[in-house]
């Protein structure tokens, strides 16, 4: 090896550095430590591994925002693997929130279950910051391997109620249907690479699966049939994660068999580093916006009707939760279209996904304290009367259903709104048509929701067997850290709803 | 000389490959993968990437169908009784026969294929010791990401596997 390659490796080396990624380091390093306390502490402390966790994620997360909310670095890192941005930033807060509202919704519904609980901890944690990596990947490998991480770790969670039959076959269709997507992505990258280092071409480099560097090939050749086709299965397998519409299908099942912390956790984080990883890919193939745009302008256009279509008949809480995801995966594809033209919509986009991740955990949080062996079974009906038996979930209920159906004085209609001045600036007036009459129809089967929970079922029936069909919801097990936990997504709701500044400003000061 | 092995290696590749999908009986099928799996490697070999031919024959033809070996004899899975192809199926797969001939043709007949160089640059993965110093030196990070990869994957197996002992 000659000294001179070696010194240029060094200089690389000297890149890689370590400090700038800390909250992924202390994610792993408190998994491991969970994993070492489940065989160090006595049988009967286990029950307080899952707090520890939280915790954890509590402490660091305080740390990020107090201490360091803008990230301590920008520009690439590793030798161009990762790029630090406050885009990334203010993505890695939101994967570490959403892990923590995660944790919980998992402590709760794991209670009365004969279950492996610790390592379910472990899994989100690593998960977590695999995520966060993968929002921050600024070269193929990096991407390829955080997102695979990510997706090993979901097969897991998702089957994680293995005497459930639904969770295993929740299991089993995300794995195929996760391997698939996989190879696209991994066919989509070869391809890419291999029209990028072809050296007989302009601008072609010896690493070609650096974004930067593929940036540059796809601008002294935006016409390469190899890169399009390539670009195009990349897309898919990122539309895969998100839940795009020909790639949908999966999502209907999975979301209901999980069990709810992971269709949360799904719903939530998955969908938004797919969408971290959108917004750096739709940059990367700025060159071939001539095929992308009109691509992903048909995706958002079917996903939202897609999704919104199929929700309307949905009887089942979580399938109905994960179609009305899908359209909302519809509502952030058009944010991300008009990145395009208007730059700082790739905030709102952002703003937009806290949004949804605060109605989100809201409405899974009810879920998960729905008197239920398993929560795959959660019908409509389930929720007969809730207002007036359970006054608190009633409005937690209430309120994050309304957040997700963009009622106005919440943070998802500022959101909703936020995506439509941007998708009028950028000109989508078709998107925005789209996306209008996407809000309408939702809102009939958010009110379905919102209508069994408060009010009166007609049911024909004496009123022994009433009393027998409508048990009393355990406010009992709902403790002080369960509603302080929903008090703090609700709060969120409401205040983003009349108060943008400091998170707006947040945003856009990165 | 080198065209010449190549078309007998892309053979054997693929004729093992369609031996995989047409034998009935899944020990054959999986004799059938190894030698789809050498064939592969010499491909390998041909285009001068030795370490990675060495292992596709380690993992991929020594570990990995061992292992699909093991399952096939615990299952002891009984040789497929033929059942009837579906029409959708046979349209289905038409379809994708065809998607998959258009992507052949659109590649090949790409000016990026066409345009080829004399002075192909050495891949990163050909010698060892240069795979070596590029793991550790440029892909430290996703590096170590997969080992976290691996441990989430172990414990994902156990987990799912191990006995629940229903104590609570």
């Amino acid at each position: 090896m000659p000294t001179d390659t070696l010194n240029s490796l060094g200089e690389i080396a000297a890149t890689n550095t370590w400090g700038a990624i800390y909250p992924e380091m202390i994610l792993g390093c408190l998994a491991l430590f969970l994993l070492v306390l489940e065989v160090v502490l006595p049988k009967f402390a286990h029950g307080a591994i899952p707090r520890i966790a939280i915790l954890g994620q509590i402490l660091l997360l305080g740390y990020i925002v107090v201490f360091d909310p803008s990230g301590c670095c920008n520009g690439v890192a590793f030798g161009g693997m990762i790029e630090l941005s406050g885009t990334g930033q203010a993505l890695r807060i939101f994967f570490l929130l959403a892990s923590i509202f995660v944790s919980y919704l998992a402590m709760v519904s794991f209670e009365n279950k004969t279950l492996a609980r610790v390592e379910y901890f472990a899994i989100t944690l690593v998960v977590t910051g695999a995520l966060s990596l993968m929002a921050m990947a600024n070269h193929f490998v990096m991407l390829f391997v955080a997102l695979e991480t990510a997706t090993v770790g979901f097969y897991v969670l998702v089957s994680y109620f293995r005497q459930n039959v639904l969770s295993l076959e929740a299991g089993l269709k995300y794995l195929i249907m996760g391997a698939l997507s996989s190879a696209i992505l991994l066919f989509g990258i070869v391809l890419l690479y291999g029209a990028a280092s072809n050296p007989a071409l302009a601008g072609s480099s010896e690493d070609a699966m650096n974004f930067q560097n593929l940036r540059a090939f796809l601008e002294a050749n935006p016409t390469d049939s190899l890169a399009i086709i390539g670009m195009l299965l990349v897309i898919s397998g990122v539309a895969f994660k998100i839940g795009a519409f020909p790639f949908q299908i999966w999502i209907p099942d999975v979301y209901q068999g999980a069990p709810v912390s992971t269709t949360a956790f799904l719903a939530v984080s998955s969908k938004a580093a797919g969408f971290a990883v959108l917004l750096t890919l739709v940059k990367t193939f700025a060159p071939l916006s001539s095929v992308l745009v009109p691509v992903l302008t048909g995706i958002a256009a079917l996903t939202i009707l897609f999704g919104n279509f199929a929700a309307l008949t949905q009887r089942n809480l979580k399938r109905l939760i994960g179609l009305s995801g899908v359209s909302h995966a519809g509502f952030l594809l058009i944010g991300v279209i008009a990145a395009q033209a208007v730059p700082q919509a790739t905030n709102w986009v952002l703003f937009y996904l806290f949004a949804y991740l605060l109605g989100s955990m809201a409405v899974f949080a009810v879920f998960a304290h729905l008197p239920k062996v398993w929560d795959s079974d959660l019908e409509l009906d389930d929720l007969g009367d809730m207002a007036k038996r359970n006054g608190f979930l009633g409005i937690a209920l209430a309120i994050g259903i309304g957040s997700l159906a963009g009622i106005p004085p919440l943070a998802g209609f500022i959101g909703k709104f936020l995506i439509f001045v941007a998708a009028f600036k950028a000109e989508l007036y078709v998107l925005l048509g789209v996306g209008i009459v996407g809000v309408v129809i939702s809102i009939y089967y958010y009110f379905g929701v919102i209508k069994a929970a408060f009010f009166e079922v007609w049911r024909f029936t004496d009123e022994d067997e009433e009393a027998e069909a409508a048990p009393a919801l355990p406010g009992a097990t709902l403790t002080g850290l369960g509603k302080l936990t929903i008090v703090v997504a609700i709060a969120g709701s409401v205040v983003l709803g009349f108060f943008q500044g400091p998170l707006g400003s947040w945003l856009s000061g990165q | 000389m080198t065209d010449l092995f190549f078309y007998l290696f892309a053979t054997l590749t693929l004729g093992c490959a369609f031996g995989v999908v047409f034998s009935k009986n899944p020990v054959n099928a999986a004799m059938f993968l190894i030698m789809t799996f050498l064939g592969m490697a010499s491909l390998f070999v041909l285009l001068e990437a030795y370490f990675l031919a060495v292992i596709q024959i380690l993992v991929y033809a020594g570990a990995v169908v061992v292992l699909f070996l093991f399952i096939i004899m615990l299952l002891d899975v009984k040789e497929e009784n033929k059942h009837r192809v579906k029409p959708l199926t046979w349209v289905a797969s038409l379809i994708g026969f065809a998607l998959l001939i258009l992507g052949v043709v659109a590649i090949t007949s790409s000016d990026n294929i066409k345009a080829t160089s004399e002075s192909l640059p050495e891949a990163a993965g050909a010698s060892l010791k240069n795979f070596g110093y590029e793991l550790f030196t440029t892909y430290q990070l996703p590096m170590q990401v997969t080992g976290f990869l691996l441990l989430i994957a172990m414990i994902g197996v156990i987990v799912l596997s191990k006995k629940v002992k229903t104590d609570s």
